[in-house]
């Protein structure tokens, strides 16, 4: 592999390392009222700097041929996050000794930047490897499934998992499931081929009731359905899939009261505003503060709401860089959306094309039910916002599906 | 699909926006998020990909998601611009409380914990309200100046919010200012606190403390205004209570906490009306007082003159009721001038102009002096009423009793005293003021009050003409101990029934040295007579103001 420029993805980066150092002068700025600092202050966002450079200087060193504008994407969403834990450090007093808020965020990247260059370099055949494991069919889906029952909890990996399978089975069988059994003029959807996908809505279903967690429900099913539409084309599963889960969330709405209590502080979180409604009411507040240019980082007050640094990390940015800040990101969200979707496209092997489709998905949608909770599009959700939360195994998680994007980006490069 | 669907579906989504923006409250009012329902499916239908048949299917699907993302974000961008730029102030504005737990924005609490609030001052500077760093670092709000300090009201943000002036004017004294909206911008980028504003009132600490000694504590309330101007030189109120004991920031500890509870429960149960501002909310009969607006009623309307004879015979039957006459100053005299009647406070002359006058007219020559609405002011009021129910008015007896100042008239001491200043500034009425500028607290106005005409209630001929009677009054009649020698004093007592208890004592008049410029309204509940009670108080202040 001769070692090539990645040009465009090094004036890109330009803007990450930019946001970097200006977004942590007025945090100091706002601190102490001087632009002076220290050392100590500052080796945090250099060191992810260094991180950044080195990981795309390593890029072309290796001759990496793939996507360009993913990784500056991602570092500037990361750098961002970074920069949400060094502003919040000082005020929310969250020191658990060994490291401080910004520091243990730093640490999670340097593990997650790790694990992307360990997708990038041991995954050369692995995508081909992933699909022999998962490619034992039925066998592999019972395997997973048997795992999911019995854990229950799905963790952030299983998101990954969950899209890997569904890519292998749904590679397999995609024109049997699209088509169906043709009776006289009807068309039966495969019910044996399609059974596999009623457990796995059964399951996202489980996971509301037992684990009282709407969002992640909605989001391995929206996953689901993102990928059998992708796959076969069929509006039909879409709306149907659609249908059955507003049913049974329903449901689950009279059975437990836990998922009323949610939806009430939804529709109204002064019906009771001490308890459950305390959170979104101080996001509001946060919110509205920020008006269209925001107080400017570190100016702000966004320790009022309980917990900011996890759920609530949107609302921050409203407050402190306004709605010219909460629509950038916005817009930086759906730009990463569109180039992993770009990625599917112009991957070759069906595979891949689904593979990178649906963590595409897993990206593109975990952010729109965190950052429709924080807005009060949909209830608020224990979901994280991918690399702004901070919060060690999203981000792992997150990196490794930038990984296996990068990844399969390279075989459209090789291919060009 | 062709770009003229795409268009009406673009327009008509935003028309949804606009519609819904402009009739629903809340981002999650059901009606929105119906409409945002709608939204959806008329930005897919914009924003949908047109691909051809040839696209293979999971080129068209990959698509057609990222179409679907593009329409969720728009979603959560138009729920950012509600709750960022169109519903901010609403939602900035709410609060929740219980009496002990209060839900606000906290950021109020601490923009003002870092910027210092304003001070509320007297016109000479004289310090009414101000925030003291305690020894403990901790912001205090103090009142400093006893006889003006329930004007101020309290600031309890831990409790029980604000009241009077430290409501009416929070956004001043907090810092903020509508014409100075970008200098406080900078000041937010340099993270300089913006400082509050320094109220100014055009309320005579002299005259303040003179009026709060003269009231001595009974129940009651005295207004004096400059009549030009509109101007409150002062305004006191008794029983009244302690803002310092109230006033507890969110740093407060919990015994500065639980004293202020147990200050303000002791205020509940006192049960006499010490947060009621008497001068502008307390609402009394005016007894003779009153006379003045009817007379101004007959005078307007050609119906008499002040040389008009009437007829007092110590007693008058109206329908069944009979009006016993006890201010002749002869019982042996029974014809009277009205300028006499007036003077004299007779009652039987007056329940017969009412009687010629009618209930309409009554009421319109009430009206055109303010009864009815609430008088625009820096604080709180009550509307003064001719009567409690309509009715009232149009038995005879009742439009007699009316006419000189009893029946079911209420009516507050600044009314009062804006009756008089329209006497004695040609019929009309100035917008009462008690607040003349706003300021930095290095002394530069931001905002100097202008007088302000708020209504003309009679014509200068009219005024002219009650003035006259008005210094006859204080000249030959009833109301005699009001002189004040080398100066020109009006002025007219009133001594309202009330049922089984000691009268309300009222006295409204005015003095100036060239010509009227000070008035005055003063009532005493249930103290004896007003010539006696609270024509003493009115006379000493009106001396005093001369005197400034």
């Amino acid at each position: 592999m001769a070692a090539r420029i990645r040009l465009l993805e090094l004036q890109l980066l330009v803007l990450p390392a930019l946001l970097g150092i200006v977004g942590l002068l007025t945090v100091y700025l706002s601190g102490t009222g001087t632009t002076r600092w220290t050392w100590a202050d500052i080796w945090v966002s250099l060191a992810f700097m260094g991180l950044v450079l080195g990981t795309s200087v390593w890029l072309s060193l290796i001759g990496f041929s793939g996507d360009q504008v993913l990784f500056p994407l991602v570092a500037m969403l990361s750098g961002l996050g970074l920069l949400l834990s060094q502003r919040l450090q000082p005020v929310l007093r969250d020191d658990p000794g060994w490291a401080t808020l910004a520091q243990r965020q730093l640490i999670y990247l340097a593990l997650s930047f790790g694990l992307l260059w360990g997708t990038l370099t041991f995954i050369g055949l692995g995508l081909i490897l992933v699909t022999m494991i998962f490619g034992i069919e039925i066998q592999g889906a019972r395997l997973w499934l048997d795992l999911g029952v019995v854990t229950v909890q799905p963790g952030e990996l299983v998101k990954v998992l969950l899209v890997i399978f569904l890519a292998a089975y749904l590679d397999d069988y995609r024109d049997l499931i699209a088509t169906g059994y043709r009776l006289g003029p009807l068309t039966l959807p495969p019910l044996p081929y399609l059974l596999p996908m009623l457990i796995m809505w059964g399951m996202s279903i489980l996971v509301v009731v037992l684990q009282r967690d709407l969002g992640n429900a909605l989001l391995l099913f929206g996953i689901f359905l993102a990928m059998l539409y992708i796959a076969t084309g069929r509006v039909a599963y879409v709306l149907a899939g659609l249908l059955t889960f507003a049913l049974a969330v329903y449901v689950a709405l009279h059975l437990f009261s836990h998922v009323g209590v949610r939806i009430q502080v939804w529709l109204n979180p002064w019906s009771d505003p001490l308890q459950a409604g305390f959170q979104p009411i101080q996001a509001d507040y946060a919110f509205a503060h920020g008006h269209i240019f925001g107080t400017g980082l570190g100016f702000g007050y966004p320790e009022f709401i309980p917990v900011v640094a996890s759920d609530y990390a949107f609302a921050a940015i409203g407050e402190e860089l306004g709605l010219l800040g909460t629509v950038a990101v916005l817009g930086l969200y759906l730009l990463l959306v569109t180039r992993g979707m770009l990625i599917a496209l112009q991957a070759r092997d069906s595979f891949v094309r689904l593979l990178a489709a649906g963590l595409t998905v897993v990206l593109g949608l975990q952010t729109l039910i965190i950052l429709a909770g924080n807005v009060r599009l949909l209830p608020l959700t224990g979901i994280t916002l991918p690399f702004i939360s901070a919060g060690g195994s999203s981000l792992l998680t997150n990196f490794l599906i930038v990984g296996l994007l990068l990844k399969a980006s390279e075989s459209v490069g090789e291919r060009r | 699909m062709s770009w003229f669907i795409r268009t009406a579906a673009l327009v008509a989504a935003t028309a949804i926006v606009a519609y819904g923006v402009a009739t629903t409250e809340d981002r999650t009012d059901p009606r929105w998020l119906a409409l945002l329902l709608m939204l959806a499916l008329l930005w897919g239908i914009a924003l949908w990909p047109s691909l051809g048949r040839q696209v293979r299917t999971m080129d068209r699907t990959m698509v057609h998601v990222v179409a679907a993302f593009g329409v969720g974000f728009l979603l959560v961008g138009a729920q950012l611009v509600r709750v960022q730029a169109l519903d901010r102030e609403r939602i900035q504005s709410r609060i929740y409380s219980t009496g002990t737990e209060v839900v606000a924005d906290p950021r109020r609490q601490a923009l003002e914990e870092e910027s210092q609030r304003g001070r509320i001052l007297a016109s000479d500077g004289t310090v009414i309200a101000e925030t003291q760093m305690g020894d403990d670092g901790r912001p205090r709000r103090v009142y400093p100046f006893g006889p003006a300090a329930y004007l101020a009201g309290y600031y309890s943000p831990a409790l029980y919010g604000a009241t009077n002036l430290e409501l009416s004017y929070d956004a001043a004294l907090s810092g903020r200012s509508e014409a100075r909206r970008l200098r406080e911008w900078v000041d937010g980028i340099l993270n300089r606190p913006t400082p509050g504003y320094d109220i100014v009132l055009t309320i005579d600490p002299e005259l303040q403390s003179q009026a709060d000694r003269l009231l001595g504590g009974r129940p009651g309330g005295i207004v004096v205004l400059d009549a030009h101007t509109g101007a409150v030189l002062a305004m006191a109120s008794a029983p009244t209570f302690d803002p310092n004991q109230l006033s507890v920031g969110t740093t407060a500890s919990e015994e500065e906490l639980t004293a202020a509870r147990t200050y303000w429960e002791s205020l509940q149960q006192s049960n006499d009306g010490r947060l009621v501002l008497r001068p502008t909310q307390g609402r009394y009969p005016p007894g003779s007082t009153f006379k003045t607006i009817t007379l101004a009623g007959a005078l307007e309307s050609g119906l008499a003159t002040l040389d008009k004879v009437y007829r007092d015979e110590g007693a008058l039957t109206v329908d069944s009721r009979v009006i016993i006459e006890q201010n002749r100053p002869d019982p042996n005299r029974v014809s009277y001038t009205l300028e006499e009647g007036y003077g004299y406070s007779l009652n039987v002359v007056f329940a017969q102009l009412g009687l010629e006058l009618g209930a309409s007219r009554l009421t319109e020559a009430a009206q055109r002096f303010g009864f009815g609405e609430p008088i625009p002011f820096d604080l709180p009021v009550a509307p003064s009423a001719l009567s409690v129910s309509p009715e009232h008015l149009t038995s005879p007896a009742g439009l007699a009793e009316t006419s000189f100042g009893q029946g079911q008239l209420l009516v507050t001491p600044l009314q009062m005293a804006l009756v008089t200043a329209a006497v004695v500034n040609d019929g009309q009425i100035a917008v009462p003021r008690l607040v003349d500028r706003i300021q930095t607290p290095a002394g530069e106005v931001v905002d100097q009050r202008q007088p302000e005409t708020w209504r003309r209630a009679m014509s200068a001929d009219t005024a002219a003409q009650i003035e006259r009677a008005m210094r006859w009054s204080v000249e030959q009649g009833y109301a005699s101990g009001a002189q004040i020698p080398g100066a020109i004093v009006g002025g007219k007592t009133g001594t309202a029934e009330v049922g089984d208890r000691p009268p309300h004592a009222w006295f409204i008049g005015f003095a100036g040295r060239e010509e009227p410029q000070y008035v005055v309204a003063v009532v005493v509940e249930n103290a004896g007579s007003g010539s006696e009670v609270a024509l003493p108080i009115g006379k000493a202040l009106l001396e005093a103001a001369l005197q400034r």
